[in-house]
């Protein structure tokens, strides 16, 4: 048979497998890694996954992973071994912060290493990774790496570095056509008219735009931002939502 | 203008002052510069042989699957769309490409564009194929000089219809365009359903025959 | 096309085993026939599959030209096999050429609880087999005594060799995959073989 087989000792150490962009090893060698549920798609030696709530290293979780959304979607992988790692087909990359930081799609991270701390970004559907160390990130294609200024569809951000976060920036002329005929904005759904706005010095990491997953962790960001309504607005929110499920 | 591949999924336009991209709403995944989108009614934008016909095209192309926009000013856009793969096709004035709406991602603005019905080119089998490929009973025929980016799920394979292959059958659902001096035809083959049958009605396949290019993708996932 | 995810058969008066609906297109003088009861695996894997809910759906395609398979934009391997047994998932095997016969074989149980049996599909004897890989290239994965191998199984595609296949229910796995549906069971493969995987999961 033609095709290269592995083994522990030939597979590579935290790298792509070779020839392949949509897979990846990571080598366990004693520090443990945060990994998203649900990337495993392989692994030899002996590894432990643990949930947040339930591993041993309770300080580190606690000082490391800040994000009490996205816990669930999280684990500890620990011991000695290969991981290895696969996401819907995407093309998979390691990126190396160096006391730096950096946002990024929630859906779109993989995992990353423990001397690397994860925040809630302001963004729904975002996390910020803050400090030194390894992480990976998938994306639908080959990941671009564009420089401010630029504007970006919603869709299409796999995160930024370095740069301020983004504003909302309608389309004026898109606008215009579209208020005149449409008469309403609420509800509509085509893109062009809601963009991400970079400015400033730094890197914006953008894909091949992806049906965004109705994955949760929007809904519970949403959810949870509810608490500052008043009871008149959450009235108004009902009837709003209640329209858009009948139509 | 220059249209070319960024990656296998991406399609990058550099526009300059005058010049317009027309591609499909939703697909503009970043741009650079100062670039305005606005929505393109195809029904104002040159449809020939106005009508019952080109009224009817014209709602369907406006509708939501197949809502195209202009690009214009001065920048470079990047156009993709859920991670299809992009084909970037060449037409040098001679002959027109036959695309289902669908599948148009970008086109330079030069290019001329029409909604055909299948009726007037394949006869009742002609408009019979547009209703089993799911897109009606019409077609989009791309003519002129300049480029078109077509999309498909996971890449094409073209194939030459003529001389050696004087005919070429394709299952309907991976069929992705053709260009050239083609004749197609839909015809249901007995036993067929297995090969291409895994629902009811799909037992058909498009024969094509004589002289250009069609393009196959490599799924039988339409989009 | 990037990578591999198009068979293209040339036949010149041969016949290619696939599974129905995966042509796309063809040339020249060719003809497609259903392989028989169960896939043409013959009356007692049939009444196997039937029992077991294991689908294989084969098509003889036989004739002289050009003949174009895919699915679903998956990527294709050839394995040639030499007297030997590969076993793969049913929805994972795209085409074969030679003198193979296809069955249905009990693999063990899904978890404790649940009791659900398990099928895989075998192919035995010499020739060509295509295998499909989702999301990118296939992986091949060795295993030997000294170093087990645990995959997920929407990743799992196909084995051979002296493997033996078990399903773990352990705790850490489950946490891992997300479960929380009573099917966070991984594969455990023990012996000497080769295990081959796919980047995205089922």
């Amino acid at each position: 048979m033609s095709i290269q087989i592995h083994n522990p000792g030939t597979l590579p150490v935290n790298d792509n497998i070779p020839g392949n962009d949509y897979a990846f090893c990571v080598d366990l060698a004693g520090t443990p890694w945060f990994t998203s549920k649900g990337a495993m798609i392989a692994y030899y030696g002996n590894v432990a996954f643990e949930p947040l709530s339930r591993t041993n290293l309770t300080a580190m979780v606690a000082s490391q992973f800040s994000s009490p959304l996205y816990a669930d979607d999280w684990v500890v992988a620990q011991g000695q071994g290969k991981l290895i790692l696969g996401d819907r087909g995407y093309n998979i990359n390691s990126f190396d912060l160096d006391d730096g930081n950096l946002t990024i799609r929630a859906s779109n991270l993989l995992a990353f290493e423990p001397g690397l701390s994860l925040k809630q970004s302001i963004v729904p559907g975002f996390l910020t990774l803050l400090g030194t160390g390894k992480f990976l990130a998938s994306s639908n294609g080959p990941v671009m790496f564009a420089e401010p200024p630029l504007r970006v569809d919603p869709q299409a951000l796999v995160g930024w570095a370095d740069c301020p976060s983004p504003s909302h920036h309608f389309d004026a002329a898109w606008m215009h056509s579209f208020l005149s005929v449409v008469g309403g904005f609420f509800g509509m759904d085509s893109d062009e008219e809601r963009q991400f706005d970079f400015t400033g010095a730094g890197t914006v990491l953008v894909q091949s735009s992806e049906k965004v997953l109705d994955d949760g962790h929007v809904y519970r960001h949403i959810e949870s931002q509810t608490v500052q309504l008043s009871q008149a607005s959450l009235l108004q929110l009902h009837r709003s939502i209640g329209a858009r499920i009948q139509t | 203008m220059a249209m070319e591949l960024e990656n296998y999924k991406v399609l990058k336009t550099t526009i300059q002052p005058g010049q317009r991209v027309v591609a499909r709403q939703g697909s503009m995944l970043y741009y650079t510069g100062d670039v305005t989108f606005t929505p393109y009614s195809m029904s104002g934008g040159g449809m020939p042989g106005a009508g019952a016909i080109a009224g009817a095209a014209g709602r369907m192309m406006q509708g939501e699957h197949v809502g195209l926009m202009v690009a214009e000013g001065s920048g470079t856009v990047y156009f993709g769309r859920n991670g299809l793969y992009v084909q970037v096709i060449e037409l040098d004035g001679t002959g027109a490409l036959t695309v289902e709406a669908e599948r148009l991602l970008a086109y330079e603005g030069n290019v001329q564009t029409s909604i055909v019905s299948l009726s007037s080119q394949g006869g009742v089998r002609g408009a019979v194929r547009g209703a089993v490929t799911g897109q009606g009973m019409f077609t989009t025929q791309v003519t002129g000089y300049g480029t078109v980016a077509v999309l498909s799920h996971g890449g094409t394979v073209s194939m030459t219809v003529g001389g050696a292959k004087p005919q070429v059958v394709v299952d309907p659902q991976a069929y992705v365009g053709h260009l050239g001096n083609i004749t197609v035809d839909l015809s249901a083959q007995v036993g067929f359903r297995d090969v291409v049958g895994r629902g009811s009605g799909e037992a058909m396949q498009l024969k094509l025959s004589g002289q250009g290019t069609v393009w196959v993708q490599a799924s039988e996932k339409k989009f | 096309m990037q990578g591999n995810r198009m068979l293209v058969a040339e036949l010149a008066n041969e016949t290619i085993r696939a599974i129905s609906g995966s042509m796309v297109a063809y040339d020249g003088a060719v003809t497609f026939k259903n392989a028989g009861v169960g896939g043409g695996d013959g009356f007692k894997a049939a009444f196997k599959r039937k029992m077991t809910g294991e689908s294989l759906s084969l098509m003889d395609v036989t004739g002289s030209g050009t003949v174009y398979f895919a699915v679903d934009a998956q990527d294709i391997t050839i394995l040639e096999l030499a007297n030997d047994t590969l076993h793969v998932e049913a929805s994972q095997l795209l085409a074969l050429v030679g003198q193979l016969r296809t069955d249905v074989k009990f693999t063990g149980l899904r978890g404790a609880t649940s009791g659900q049996g398990l099928f895989t599909t075998t192919v035995t004897g010499t020739g060509t087999i295509a295998v499909l890989s989702a999301g990118g290239p296939i992986i091949a994965l060795e295993v030997a005594p000294q170093y087990p191998l645990v995959v997920d199984p929407d990743a799992f595609v196909a084995f051979h060799g002296q493997l033996n296949q078990t399903f773990v229910t352990d705790v850490t796995w489950r946490s891992a995959v997300g479960g929380g549906n009573g099917e966070a069971f991984s594969l455990r493969f023990d012996g000497q073989g080769i295990v081959y995987i796919q980047p995205e999961e089922r």
